[in-house]
């Protein structure tokens, strides 16, 4: 009896000590790792932007962790899927601010989840560096705390195309354009924005409408473009209209001189396969980064994600570029101010620029980034940055070419 | 004027696709009363089969239709005898609303898990070639799809009128237990009727895809037309749902050009309003009588 007394004893004693170093080792394993915490779009609609996000934040992670970490501390990430609920986003957030107790917080994916997950980041005090909140509603809640990681806010993402045409001698330019735009927040505001730009600058408007989203067939639209012979036409589309669009006027046989849609003709990995390779050239889309662009860090990035991912630089989806640009923002302002206080963070962010993969980044007191998106086009059978002319990669080619059949 | 008949001449090939996606609804409402919502997720998923046999085999688009639709007349047959031929009497209808719902949402899901979500479409060598006839140009895969559909459509029509399946199927539409009395097998009916409903899915969807880009998602949009089509039409009116479709076709089309494209879907329903204020049963239907 004595001796089983003694042996319970020694198994208290050995239980409590094994897990008071295992209390111990998890301190120190905390004090040497900072935590970030994201919600993505894992599943749902926004699954596919969701996962490339994940890979541009997981890249970023692993980079700085085989360069010693941040403040010679290890990264680790924390990713929750929101299932693209705006709700299940804002919870997340609020988990991994309250229970997770992460040192800092990225952005999800969308305006959508943005503006709800931003707010409560902004209650806890935390900055909020984000790849693609860009939209009005994201910037109208006026957060002190909200960074979107892109050189300009969505609404004046196609401003950039407006210079171009401006910038041609007058023999050159356009002297008609029409608009159509999809019925959506994000098309059509970003062509009224270049319409009203055009307008005042002495091109006149012959058609501007917009249509709903559940309007798959472009076919009528596009015939009536065609009978009212515009110059230009500048679309405000997602991507499966701009296809629909592109092949009405191939079959139509409609051939504008300048051709511009807002997305769609901007993602390398998909816009030739939806309307033949042979097809793409001069036309004209907008974009916030671009594989080979001259930025601080992109050939590292370029290098790492199709290392670890696989494909081609062409293939690699934007969004990626993106979150990894948000990571760029955090390492530099931690590595400047030598401090993790999200306090610190914030005002130190509101002054200068930053470096990234989509160039230096500068935001005004509710994170709207203060410089231009670049102005792409499909010269031959590759998409090149074209306007500004220091970004450049290629000169712009004017009128667009012919349709191939 | 030219604006005008350009947008008629696209609205009626248009509508030629629909009606053959729509007539496979409203058989299988006939035979059944059976609302198949998924009929727009197997369009989509004919869509996504035809544009794999495509990009792997080579195989023509419309030439894969010969595979594709007889793959989802099996399929269907086997929805109907697992899930739809046990529900009976009054809630047999709506149970088979929330069954035909759950195989849509199977449907896109598997579709999101193997394509992804992302936007894919059909590009045959001769998808860009149009012709200019009188000064109107008619794109060949249009014309060539309505083609298609107006031969799956006439089929469907010989084998309603002049096969003993056929007459089964038609005196299962207008009185299923007289029908049942005169010896037709109803089980067997139901099963086959639901197989070419799914089969008119299956070969418009396999020109769908060369016609419009299509995500697994695409096919919420799909069943809110075709529901419109097949109630405009009258339940269980074949020829109903043809006349219906190109109504369709033709209104938005001209709308679209001649007014405004935002108010192109809505002109539709305006339409279906206006004829069911007049005709409750749709242009085609008959009114069932309540003894």
């Amino acid at each position: 009896m004595k001796l089983a007394r003694i042996a319970l004893a020694i198994g208290l004693v050995a239980a409590l000590s094994t897990a008071a170093a295992s209390s111990a080792a998890k301190r120190s394993q905390a004090a040497s790792t900072l935590k970030i915490g994201v919600s993505l779009s894992l599943s749902g609609d926004f699954s596919d932007s969701g996962k490339a996000a994940k890979r541009g934040y997981e890249l970023w992670r692993d980079v700085i962790n085989a360069h010693g970490g941040l403040l010679g501390k290890k990264v680790q990430l924390t990713i929750l899927d929101d299932t693209s609920s705006p709700t299940q986003a804002a919870t997340n957030y609020q988990n991994l601010i309250t229970h997770n107790k992460v040192n800092f917080v990225f952005g999800p994916f969308s305006t959508l989840l943005t503006a709800p997950s931003a707010t409560v980041a902004a209650r806890y005090g935390y900055a909020f560096i984000e790849p693609a909140g860009g939209g009005p509603k994201v910037f109208a809640l006026k957060l002190h705390n909200v960074f979107f990681a892109q050189p300009a806010p969505v609404l004046n993402s196609a401003d950039i195309f407006a210079h171009y045409i401006l910038s041609l001698p007058n023999a050159k330019r356009p002297k008609t354009a029409a608009y159509p735009s999809l019925d959506d927040p994000f098309a059509s505001p970003i062509v009224d924005r270049v319409r009203q730009l055009l307008e005042a600058g002495g091109i006149n408007t012959v058609y501007h409408d917009i249509y709903p989203a559940e309007n798959v067939d472009m076919t009528p639209i596009v015939a009536k473009i065609q009978s009212a012979k515009p110059d230009a036409v500048i679309g405000g589309t997602q991507s499966n209209d701009a296809y629909a669009q592109i092949k009405a006027m191939i079959q139509l046989k409609f051939n504008p001189k300048f051709l511009f849609y807002t997305n769609g003709p901007n993602n390398p990995a998909e816009f030739p396969s939806k309307v033949g390779l042979a097809n793409v050239k001069g036309i004209f889309s907008t974009g916030s980064w671009f594989p080979q662009q001259h930025s601080p860090g992109n050939k590292t990035f370029v290098k790492a994600f199709t290392k670890k991912y696989g494909g081609t630089a062409a293939q690699i989806d934007p969004t990626s570029a993106e979150a990894y640009a948000c990571g760029q923002i955090l390492q530099a302002v931690v590595t400047k101010l030598h401090s993790i206080s999200n306090a610190k963070i914030i005002a130190a962010l509101h002054k200068g620029s930053w470096p990234s993969v989509q160039g230096r980044l500068r935001w005004n007191s509710i994170g709207e980034p203060q410089g231009q998106d670049l102005l792409l086009e499909w010269v031959g059978t590759k998409l090149y940055p074209v306007y500004p002319p220091k970004i450049a990669l290629h000169k712009p080619t004017t009128p667009k070419p012919p349709w191939s059949s | 004027m030219h604006n005008v008949i350009q947008a008629t001449i696209l609205g009626l090939l248009t509508g030629g696709v629909y009606a053959l996606m729509a007539s496979g609804l409203t058989l299988v409402f006939g035979i059944m009363r059976v609302i198949n919502v998924a009929q727009g997720a197997l369009v989509i998923l004919a869509a996504f089969l035809s544009y794999t046999l495509f990009g792997r085999f080579h195989l023509d688009p419309f030439l894969s239709i010969l595979v594709v639709t007889p793959a989802i007349f099996v399929l269907g047959m086997a929805v109907q005898v697992v899930f739809i031929r046990s529900l009976r009497g009054a809630e047999g209808s709506e149970l088979s609303l929330l069954i035909t719902w759950a195989l849509a949402l199977g449907i896109e899901g598997v579709l999101s898990a193997i394509y992804t979500t992302t936007y894919h479409a059909t590009l045959p060598s001769y998808a860009d070639t149009s012709w200019d006839v009188l000064g109107y140009r008619l794109s060949m895969v249009r014309v060539l799809a309505f083609a298609a559909s107006a031969a799956i459509l006439l089929l469907l029509s010989v084998l309603l009128t002049k096969s003993r399946l056929g007459r089964s199927i038609r005196a299962t539409v207008q009185n299923p237990t007289s029908a049942r009395l005169l010896g037709v097998n109803s089980d067997r009916v139901s099963a086959i009727g639901f197989g070419i409903g799914a089969s008119t899915a299956a070969a418009a969807g396999a020109v769908y895809g060369v016609l419009y880009p299509f995500n697994p998602g695409s096919h919420y949009d799909l069943i809110s037309r075709l529901l419109s089509i097949v109630v405009l039409g009258g339940l269980g009116s074949v020829g109903g749902a043809v006349v219906a479709a190109m109504i369709m076709g033709v209104v938005q089309s001209i709308v679209a050009v001649e007014i405004s494209p935002i108010w192109s879907a809505f002109s539709f329903f305006v339409v279906l309003l206006a004829v069911l204020l007049v005709r409750p049963q749709g242009l085609f239907g008959v009114r069932e009588r309540i003894v």
